[in-house]
């Protein structure tokens, strides 16, 4: 071995590493998403009896790509936008979204809920042909179980309190979210009840007008209690720790690399369902992404600023509004400056110096829309009028460089300086450099004098200093949980976490304790007290300079059905209503 | 040689040690905190639950102690952006992709830097040289990216030969596979050229000529043996990072591997991960190196000696 068979044995080691290397690739590939459909009986048959071509022929299978693995299948734990989505198209709660995004009966029978006590008891009938995937009905124990399982601090749901505490009764009590507070009650003393198997009792703490987007919310879908506790740790990692209750079950799921949805025949509802199934794949390169699309791999591809122009003539653009609004904070409880941001003049002139639709030409390169407001629009709109929320209210803090510059110079004699520099936060990626450049330029041009001092930190640093109120200036958005407009006004109550800017203001707060509180059972009087706490926050105090309503460009082949516009909240889209028509 | 290997593998699990402890003080310094993501809607008693059940708010010696207690029982722990998904599983899962792309970029790129390299040197001055030349130092010099997106546009969208994306079978590994091996393939090519310009000058090649041994073999075993030496040098560390995934290329090509699961691991702060995966790495890299040292020996006996008389 010593002279002669080296070669041989360098050349063994080689080989025999790639073969190895070659089964195990083989493995994961060669499934074959047909074979093991034991969810879905109704389907096996024509997966395993026609010939592919027949099938391939009618089948209506969506195709997308998501840029991310599902971070969680359990209900409990789903906090972001990918989780939310496919939990809603694989399971279903008391309501769900319809086709327009309005709340429509789920596990539960719309029309038949009673809501009593002044809207402190609501009861739900639910319907007698749901069943689990395993063949077992869904139950109002299911959800009762699964509720109090949510709130159990246990077993570390982030959403059940932020949504039951104050809620529905005695959550505040299970799970207390002030530092220093004990929990007095258990899971078991949650307000919801299950009188018979098709009735659900719920008690609040207060009236709350919003309750029932919950209903269609993930934290409050059903489980199974019997199968749930038999995966324990397990539940909801693979396709087989899950049972399924929705429009469509899961029935492969490798992980960061793509998952299969298929109707589910015994869905209640399945007459309505129009999909066959939803392929995903997750591909994290955007210019990848297009690529697949142009290649007819997938059906939809979401754009960015680097490839819209591209397709700035394409038919299959279209473009998306989101319910989002983005904005510079302005923190008045500055270390060292804040004598300037306190100033009204200042922070109004920093707010209208921005031209917000050059800022969004530069950055984005789409068709969002330039902000003058808080509450986005077409979000929410007045329960009487339907008037949306904008409507009463319009613009605040537009751009309007001449008035900037005046309440500039007035800042400057009222304070006293002739330069000043500030800290102006935003992101390290590319788009937050572009952000950062942007800022820079618009304001130290229009407004003499003002110098930024720019930090791009990771996303992670942001929110701790957002957090130390370390800043001057700092870019960020919020996007709504709920189908209410309280979603943004509340976050400016003084001292309210999600405040970060020092702002305070005595009849805001009593705005909006009055819509938290008395002003419930009247939804008109509530709404138009949004409005003017909205009003006060941006006309009176200029205490944030919106800058823009962010929109989503993206390509779609025109078969797609029922993905052109989004929720207002929740899942982005209900695949329940979504079709494809060739 | 067994003394050699012993002597070997104690210092493997010193410098093993010594990683995982400068990793975890490290990773410590990185601002925020696994749960940010969630940090602008969550309580502070929330935030302090989460804390606690991941044991962050133990003081950092005992989260320490019990860190390095359980590697020692082989487990690596629970991810922190997979809801109790165990780390080793989730590198499991992800490694087989990046290893097997790795495997043959690896191993094709290689053996054609080698001949190409052979040929030029064999070739020397002549236009073959030159041409081999040239290619090697664009094969250096450009990034493996940008081939891979030329190759994507042409051969996949313009062409439609091959499938654009994703991971499906054999014929979704050419592309990201060509891509990765170019750089291997030009580093070979120009060491194994310098190397064996030297050698096929050097003394005992020319004796060889003169005992009338015929060219293949003064050409396989005497010249290019010696000329691999450098050339192992290099490959040996260069196949660990191509076998553990290439973040680019794996998000071009949509390939579900682990290179991307490095970056990411660190971004959001998922401490068990980012061990994971350093770990892994290292692992996997002082074990490579260590077979370096082997093959020299295997390669050029004079190397062995040194180990071996004590």
């Amino acid at each position: 071995m010593r002279n002669k068979n080296w070669l041989l044995l360098v050349l063994a080691i080689m080989l025999s590493a790639v073969l190895v290397a070659c089964s195990d690739g083989g493995d994961t590939t060669e499934e074959d998403p047909g074979t093991d459909n034991e969810e879905t009986e109704g389907t096996e048959t024509d997966n395993e009896g026609t010939e592919g071509e027949e099938a391939a022929g009618e089948e209506k299978i969506l195709r997308i790509a998501e840029t991310a693995e599902i971070p969680s299948m359990d209900p409990i734990l789903a906090e972001d936008s990918s989780s939310i989505q496919y939990q809603d198209t694989v399971y279903e709660g008391l309501y769900r979204l319809g086709e327009d995004g309005e709340l429509v009966s789920g596990i539960a029978i719309k029309e038949e809920t009673l809501v009593e006590e002044e809207g402190l008891k609501w009861t739900f009938t639910l319907r007698d042909d749901a069943v689990w995937s395993n063949g077992e009905p869904v139950t109002a124990n299911d959800f009762v179980y699964a509720w109090q399982r949510a709130i159990d601090p246990e077993n570390g749901s982030f959403y059940a309190p932020y949504l039951m505490n104050g809620v529905i009764k005695n959550a505040q009590e299970i799970a207390p979210q002030e530092e220093g507070v004990e929990a007095t009650m258990k899971p078991e003393d949650l307000g919801v009840s299950a009188p018979d198997d098709h009735t659900l009792v719920v008690e609040l703490e207060k009236p709350t007008p919003y309750f029932e987007s919950f209903a269609a919310f993930p934290t409050f879908l059903p489980l199974n209690q019997e199968f749930v506790e038999a995966q324990g740790d397990q539940f909801a990692l693979e396709v087989e720790n899950m049972l399924f209750n929705g429009p469509f079950v899961m029935t492969e799921w490798a992980h960061e690399e793509s998952w299969e949805l298929v109707k589910n025949d015994q869905y209640w509802d399945k007459d309505n369902v129009s999909l066959d199934g939803i392929s995903i794949s997750v591909v994290k390169e955007n210019s990848t992404a297009v690529s697949m699309y142009e290649t007819d791999k997938i059906d939809r591809v979401g754009l960015n600023a680097t490839n819209i122009d591209q397709f700035a003539t394409s038919p299959e653009l279209i473009s998306i509004p989101e319910n989002v609004t983005f904005w510079l904070k302005m923190n008045q409880d500055s270390a060292n400056y804040s004598e300037y941001m306190q100033n009204e003049n200042f922070r109004r002139a920093i707010a209208q110096a921005v031209n917000k639709q050059a800022f969004i030409d530069t950055v984005y390169g789409n068709s969002s829309k330039p902000a003058n407001y808080l509450v986005p629009e077409g979000f929410v709109s007045h329960p009487d009028s339907s008037e949306d929320f904008r409507a009463a209210n319009g613009d605040f803090l537009e751009f309007d460089l001449e008035a900037a510059q005046g309440y500039w110079e007035a800042a400057k004699e009222e304070i006293g300086f002739d330069e000043v520099t500030i800290s102006f936060i935003s992101g390290d990626t590319d788009t937050g450099m572009l952000i950062t450049e942007f800022f820079q330029n618009e304001l130290e041009t229009n407004l003499p004098g003002l110098t930024l001092e720019l930090k791009n930190v990771p996303f992670n640093e942001r929110l701790e200093i957002q957090k130390r109120g370390e800043f001057e200036l700092v870019f960020s958005g919020w996007g709504p949980d709920y189908a209410d407009a309280i979603s943004f006004i509340d976050m400016f109550v003084t001292d309210g976490p999600n405040n970060e800017m020092g702002y305070s203001n005595p009849e805001y707060d009593k705005l909006v304790k009055q819509v938290k509180g008395e002003l419930a059972l009247d939804p008109a009087a509530r709404f138009e007290a949004m409005q003017e706490a909205e009003r006060i926050l941006l006309e009176e105090d200029a205490a944030l300079a919106p800058i823009f309503q962010r929109e989503r460009a993206l390509l779609s082949k025109p078969y797609v059905v029922g993905m052109d516009e989004l929720n207002p909240f929740g899942p982005d889209y209900s695949y329940k209503y979504v079709d494809i028509q060739k | 040689m067994g003394r050699f290997l012993l002597q070997r593998i104690v210092y493997m699990i010193i410098t093993l040690f010594i990683i995982a402890t400068a990793t975890f003080f490290l990773m410590k310094l990185l601002p925020g905190t696994p749960f940010s993501d969630i940090a602008t809607k969550a309580s502070d008693a929330q935030l302090e639950i989460l804390q606690e059940r991941y044991g962050l708010n133990d003081p950092v010696p005992v989260q320490y102690a019990n860190y390095i207690i359980g590697i020692l029982q082989g487990d690596l722990g629970v991810s922190f952006q997979f809801d109790n998904r165990n780390v080793t599983d989730l590198i499991m899962d992800r490694i087989g992709p990046s290893a097997q792309l790795g495997l043959q970029a690896m191993v094709i790129g290689t053996v054609l830097g080698i001949m190409l390299g052979m040929v030029a040197a064999l070739r020397h001055n002549s236009l073959l040289d030159y041409s081999a030349n040239i290619a090697a130092v664009i094969g250096i010099s450009i990034p493996s990216f940008i081939f891979a997106g030329l190759l994507q546009y042409y051969l996949g969208v313009e062409l439609g030969w091959l499938p654009v994306a994703q991971w499906d079978g054999i014929q979704y590994t050419i592309m990201p596979t060509i891509s990765l091996m170019i750089f291997p393939m030009a580093i070979c090519a120009r060491f194994m050229r310098t190397e064996m310009l030297e050698v096929l000058g050097s003394d005992y090649i020319e004796l060889a000529r003169a005992k009338g041994v015929n060219s293949a073999s003064i050409l396989f075993r005497h010249a290019m043996r010696n000329a691999l030496i450098p050339v192992i040098t290099v490959i040996g560390p260069m196949a660990v990072s191509l076998m553990t995934g290439t973040l680019v290329i794996e998000q071009i090509f949509a390939v579900p591997g682990l290179g991307e699961q490095f970056v990411r691991s660190i971004n959001m702060n998922d401490y068990p991960m980012i061990m994971g995966t350093t770990l892994f790495f290292s692992v996997l890299f002082i074990g490579v190196v260590l077979l370096v040292d082997i093959l020299y020996g295997v390669i050029d006996p004079r190397i062995r000696v040194s180990g071996g008389k004590k």
